[in-house]
C-alpha cells in the first residue's frame, strides 16, 4: 500500500490526483479532436489540391502540344519559303545552287542539301550515307509541298535528328527538294517551360506500330530514345487500362486530339495527343504528373500544418501551466479545508465525512477506530506553556501519522484527542502499531533549556478501540464505544490502551495498562496538580 | 498515465505526419566493390601511345568479356599499350568519374570510355575531352557533344534487322501475306532502353512492311530477367495464342526462354528470332527442323574500332562521323557459314 503522509487522504475521498487525472482525460480528448480537426482540414486541402490539378493538368498539356505542333508548323514554313526562295532563282544548273546553298551556316539545322527529279542527292558524302540508312530519299518523295522524316540519330552528331523535305522547282519547271536536319532537341527546347522544368514529358508516337521518341521528359538519358507505348502501358494501374485503349482508339481512328487520366501506382498523370499535320500517322503526346503543379499548393499545405502544429503546441504549454497553478490553489484550499492547522492531520469536520464515506464502502474486512488522548495535557500547557503543548501536539500528531496514515485516517478530533479510523479490524496490527505508539510517544522530547522541569516530563497517551461491524455499524455507535473504552483505560490510569468489550464486566479486556500503572502514578506527582478528572463526561457531551 | 500521454502524443505526431505527407520513399544503397586502379592487358612498351578503357562490367558479363578480348587484340593489332579498368556495377559512374581523372594523370594519349550514366558523365567527358585527351565512346553514347567519336550498335537498327528475319524467316515456312498469324514478344525489362529501342524498331519495320494479316500480339510479356520466367512467358504465349507462329526475344534471357520452350515442346511451326547466340538458341539454328536466327552485336569491333580511331585521332586526323553503329549480324542456317558470321560468332 503507498504510503500517504497527509492523515491518510488516500482513504479520505479528498485525492487531488483525481483532479490530475481528470486533466489528462480533458487534455487527451482535446488533443483527439485537435487531431480530427487537422487531418480533415488536411484531407480537404489534399482533394482540393488534386481536383485543381487535374483540372489544370489536361489543359496545360494541350496548351503544350498545341505549342509542339506550332514550332513543327514554324519549322516547316521556314523549309517552305527557303524552297520557294531557291525555287525563285530558276537555277539551270543544281549543283550550282547546292554549293551556294551549303555555305549558308545556321545553328539551328545540322545539314541541308538537295535532291534533284533523277534522285540525285547534292549532299556531303555522310549525309548520302543517311539518306541510305535511314531510307530518307523514299521519305523525300512525298514532299509535296513538304514532308517529314521519323527522328533518327544522326551519324554526323549522334545526337537525335529529323530531317524535312519541301518540293521546289528549278531549270524551267524541274521538280527538286530541299532538305533540311534538325536536331530533335529543337523541339524541346521550343517546348520547353521553365515553371514545368523536367516535369512535362513530350513524345512524338507512331499509332500504327505504337513506337515513341521522347522529345522532353524527366529522364534527360532518354531524350532521344525510341520505346514502346505497349511497353510503357504496362507500367499504368489495371482499372485505369481501359481508358488507355479507348484514348488509344481514338489516335488509331484518326482523331485530332484527346486526353487520358490514369494512375501509375498512386501517381496521378494527364495525357494528351493531338495529330502532326505534316507527319500522316503521327502524333504529339504530352504527359503531366498532377503532382508537378502542386508545389505551391503543397508549401500553402505545410504552412498551414506548421501554424496548426504551433498553435496546438501553444495551446497544450498553456492549459498545462493553467493545470498546475489551478491544482497548486485547489490543493491549497483543500488542505485550508481538510487539514488541522496545527498538526497537519485530518480536521473534525473532514473526518467526519471520510469516515463515513469509508465505513459506508466496507463489507467483509472491517474496520476499526481508535480514540486517543494526550495524557496530562492540559497540564502541560498550564504549566510548560501553550507552545510546549503545540509541540507535544505536533510530535504526537506526527508519530500517528507515521504509524497509521498507511492503513486508515488519522483525525485531531480537538483539543488534545485524536481519532483513527482504521481499513482494518485486526486486532494484531491495531495492537502493534499501538505498541510502537507507545514507543514513540515516550520518545517525545519536551525538554527546554530554560525551564529545567520540561525535563523530567515524559509524554504518554490512553487510547480505546472499538470494531466495525463487531462493536458498532455506524460511525456514531464505534466512536461510543471507542470512547468507552478510552474510559476503562482513563479509569486504570492513563498511558495505555484497550478494546471495548460489549460486556464491560465479564469481558472487558484492558491491555497493556498494568504494566504502565506505576509509570502513571509517578507522572501524576510531577505534574502535580488535579490530574485525575475524568474525561468521560466531556466524552459523553461530544456523542 | 504519463507514459500514456507520451504514446499518445507520439501516435498523434506520426498520423499527423502521414497525413500530411503523400507518400514516402525508401532508398537502400548497396555497397559496390570501388573501381579498381588501372592495369596493362597487353605487354607494355616504350614508345607505344597508351590507350585507357573504362568499362562497365569488369568481370562475370560475357558481353563485356568479349569487349576485353577486343581491346586486348586491339593493342597487339594497332602497337599500342592498352590498361584497363572500370565500375563493377553499370551504376558506379563515380568510379568511372574518378578513373578519367586518374587516366589523365597517368598521361593517357587517349580514353575509351563505355559511360555508366549518359547524363551524369556527360561534364567529366567534356572536362577532360577540352583539355587535350581524345575521348572515345563505346557501348552508349553521352549526352554531351564533346568526344570524338561513338561505336555503338544502333539498337533500333537492330530491331528492325530481326523483324526483317521473321518476315523472311516466316515467308520461308510458307505463310502467305493473306493468312492470319500472329507474332509473339517477350522482353527481359519495361525500363531499359537498349531493349527498347530494339523493339520499337522491330515495330517500326513491322507495321511498315509485314502483310496486315500478320499481327504483333499487344500482350508484350516481361520476365524480368529470370529465364524461368522467360520459360513460362513463352510457355504462356503458345499456350494463349493458337495462330502463334513467331516469337521475338530482343535480348539474351528472353531469347532463351523462347528457344528452349520452342525445342521442349517440338514447336517446329513457330520461328524463333532473339538476341545473342545462347546455346538454346544455336541448338535450333543447328536443327534443320527448327526455324530460328539470332542478331548479333559486334561488341569486338567496338574495342577494335575504338583503338584505331584513338591512334588515328592522336595522330590528327579527324573522324568523319561521331556515330558509328557498329552494326549486327544475323545468323541463320543460310548465314552461319559465311565467313562473316564464323568470325562473329568466334568473337562473340
Amino acid at each position: 500500500m503507498k504510503k500517504e503522509n497527509n492523515s491518510g487522504l488516500a482513504y479520505s475521498g479528498f485525492e487531488p490526483a483525481k483532479s490530475t487525472v481528470s486533466f489528462l482525460r480533458t487534455l487527451t480528448v482535446f488533443l483527439i479532436i485537435c487531431l480530427i480537426a487537422v487531418t480533415v482540414m488536411i484531407a480537404l486541402i489534399n482533394r482540393l489540391i488534386k481536383q485543381h490539378d487535374k483540372e489544370l493538368t489536361a489543359e496545360i498539356c494541350s496548351l503544350v502540344s498545341e505549342k509542339v505542333n506550332n514550332s513543327i508548323d514554324h519549322l516547316t514554313g521556314s523549309v517552305e519559303n527557303l524552297s520557294s526562295v531557291l525555287s525563285a532563282q530558276n537555277a539551270s544548273d543544281l549543283q550550282q545552287l547546292y554549293d551556294e546553298l551549303k555555305r549558308t551556316k545556321s545553328e539551328k539545322f545540322i545539314s541541308l542539301g538537295l535532291v534533284d527529279c533523277d534522285n540525285n542527292i547534292y549532299a556531303t558524302d555522310t549525309e548520302i550515307e543517311e539518306f541510305e540508312k535511314w531510307h530518307l530519299l523514299e521519305i523525300s518523295k512525298f514532299a509535296d509541298p513538304v514532308s517529314i522524316s521519323s527522328p533518327y540519330r544522326s551519324g554526323l552528331n549522334g545526337q537525335p535528328v529529323f530531317t524535312m523535305f519541301s518540293k521546289l522547282t528549278y531549270s524551267g519547271g524541274k521538280s527538286g527538294r530541299l532538305f533540311v536536319t534538325y536536331p530533335l532537341s529543337e523541339i524541346q527546347s521550343i517546348a520547353y517551360t521553365a515553371s514545368l522544368d523536367n516535369k512535362v514529358e513530350i513524345w512524338l508516337m507512331n499509332a500504327a506500330s505504337n513506337n515513341i521518341i521522347q522529345c522532353a521528359g524527366v529522364n534527360k538519358y532518354s531524350l532521344g530514345s525510341w520505346a514502346s507505348a505497349l511497353i510503357q502501358m504496362k507500367e499504368i494501374n489495371e482499372e485505369d487500362k481501359p481508358d488507355y485503349f479507348s484514348w488509344k482508339e481514338k489516335m488509331n481512328n484518326g482523331e485530332d486530339n484527346a486526353s487520358l487520366v490514369y494512375h501509375i501506382n498512386k501517381e496521378l498523370y494527364t495525357q494528351v495527343f493531338s495529330s502532326i499535320k505534316i507527319m500522316k500517322g503521327w502524333y504529339i503526346v504530352v504527359r503531366l504528373p498532377s503532382s508537378s503543379l502542386s508545389d505551391t499548393m503543397v508549401k500553402f499545405r505545410y504552412t498551414v500544418m506548421g501554424f496548426s502544429g504551433v498553435l496546438f503546441l501553444a495551446t497544450v504549454v498553456l492549459l498545462i501551466i493553467y493545470h498546475r497553478r489551478e491544482t497548486k490553489e485547489k490543493l491549497l484550499l483543500e488542505n485550508l479545508s481538510i487539514l488541522d492547522p496545527l498538526t497537519s492531520v485530518m480536521n473534525r469536520r473532514a473526518f467526519d465525512i471520510s469516515a463515513e464515506e469509508l465505513l459506508s464502502k466496507k463489507s467483509r474486512n472491517g474496520a476499526a477506530l481508535i480514540f486517543l488522548d494526550i495524557d496530562y495535557f492540559k497540564q502541560v500547557n498550564d504549566q510548560y506553556g501553550h507552545e510546549t503543548g503545540d509541540k507535544v501536539l505536533r510530535e504526537f500528531s506526527a508519530a500517528l501519522n507515521d504509524l497509521f496514515s498507511d492503513i486508515g485516517i488519522v483525525s485531531r478530533y480537538g483539543g488534545d484527542e485524536f481519532v483513527v479510523l482504521l481499513d482494518t479490524a485486526s486486532r494484531d496490527i491495531i495492537n502493534e502499531k499501538l505498541e510502537q505508539l507507545t514507543v514513540r510517544t515516550k520518545a517525545i522530547n519536551i525538554f527546554d533549556e530554560d525551564d529545567p522541569r520540561t525535563g523530567s516530563f515524559r509524554v504518554s497517551f490512553s487510547a480505546g478501540a472499538a470494531q466495525y461491524p463487531r462493536n458498532a455499524r455506524d460511525l456514531k455507535g464505534l466512536m461510543a464505544c471507542s470512547d468507552d473504552a478510552l474510559y476503562i483505560v482513563k479509569q486504570k490510569g492513563r498511558n495505555g490502551y484497550g478494546w471495548y468489550t460489549d460486556s464491560k464486566d465479564k469481558d472487558y479486556s484492558y491491555e497493556g495498562i498494568k504494566a504502565a500503572e506505576d509509570a502513571a502514578r509517578a507522572q501524576k506527582k510531577n505534574i502535580g496538580g488535579k490530574h485525575s478528572r475524568s474525561k468521560k463526561q466531556s466524552s459523553k457531551k461530544k456523542k | 498515465m504519463k507514459k500514456r500521454m507520451i504514446s499518445f502524443l507520439c501516435g498523434a505526431v506520426m498520423m499527423f505526419s502521414s497525413c500530411a505527407a503523400d507518400r514516402s520513399a525508401k532508398n537502400d544503397t548497396p555497397e559496390i566493390a570501388p573501381a579498381p586502379d588501372f592495369y596493362p592487358i597487353t605487354e607494355i612498351k616504350e614508345g607505344r601511345k597508351n590507350i585507357y578503357f573504362i568499362l562497365k562490367i569488369l568481370e562475370g558479363s560475357s558481353y563485356w568479356d568479349v569487349i576485353i578480348n577486343g581491346a586486348k587484340a586491339s593493342g597487339d593489332l594497332y602497337d599500342c599499350n592498352i590498361y584497363l579498368s572500370g565500375s563493377n556495377v553499370e551504376t558506379d559512374w563515380q568510379g568511372q568519374q574518378r578513373l578519367l581523372d586518374d587516366a589523365e594523370k597517368a598521361g593517357a594519349d587517349a580514353v575509351v570510355l563505355a559511360p555508366d550514366d549518359s547524363v551524369k558523365l556527360s561534364e567529366k567527358i567534356a572536362e577532360v575531352h577540352e583539355r587535350g585527351t581524345p575521348v572515345i565512346l563505346i557501348d552508349t553514347i553521352a549526352n554531351t557533344e564533346e568526344y570524338d567519336v561513338c561505336y555503338m550498335t544502333d539498337n533500333l537498327i537492330a530491331g528492325q534487322y530481326a523483324a526483317k528475319e521473321m518476315i523472311a524467316q516466316l515467308t520461308a515456312m510458307g505463310k502467305q501475306p493473306n493468312e492470319y498469324l500472329q507474332v509473339g514478344i517477350q522482353v527481359g525489362a519495361t525500363t531499359s532502353l537498349t531493349i527498347s529501342e530494339r523493339l520499337a524498331g522491330f515495330l517500326q519495320y513491322w507495321t511498315d512492311n509485314a502483310p496486315s494479316d500478320w499481327e504483333v500480339i499487344n500482350d508484350i510479356k516481361c520476365n524480368d530477367g529470370d529465364v524461368e520466367k522467360a520459360k513460362k512467358c513463352a510457355a504462356e504465349l503458345m499456350d494463349g495464342y493458337p495462330d502463334l507462329c513467331g516469337v521475338f526475344g530482343p535480348n539474351n534471357g528472353s531469347s532463351v526462354g523462347f528457344a528452349s520452350t520452342v525445342r521442349e515442346r517440338g514447336r517446329t511451326d513457330i520461328a524463333v528470332i532473339g538476341f545473342d547466340y545462347c546455346d538454346d538458341l544455336a541448338a535450333l539454328i543447328d536443327d534443320s527442323s527448327y526455324t530460328a536466327s539470332s542478331i548479333l552485336q559486334r561488341q569486338y569491333y567496338m574495342s577494335i574500332y575504338a583503338t584505331e580511331s584513338a591512334l588515328k585521332i592522336i595522330n590528327g586526323e579527324s573522324p568523319k562521323k561521331k556515330f558509328v553503329d557498329t552494326g549486327v549480324i544475323v545468323i541463320n542456317p543460310e548465314t552461319i557459314n559465311t565467313p562473316e558470321a564464323q568470325e562473329a560468332l568466334k568473337n562473340s
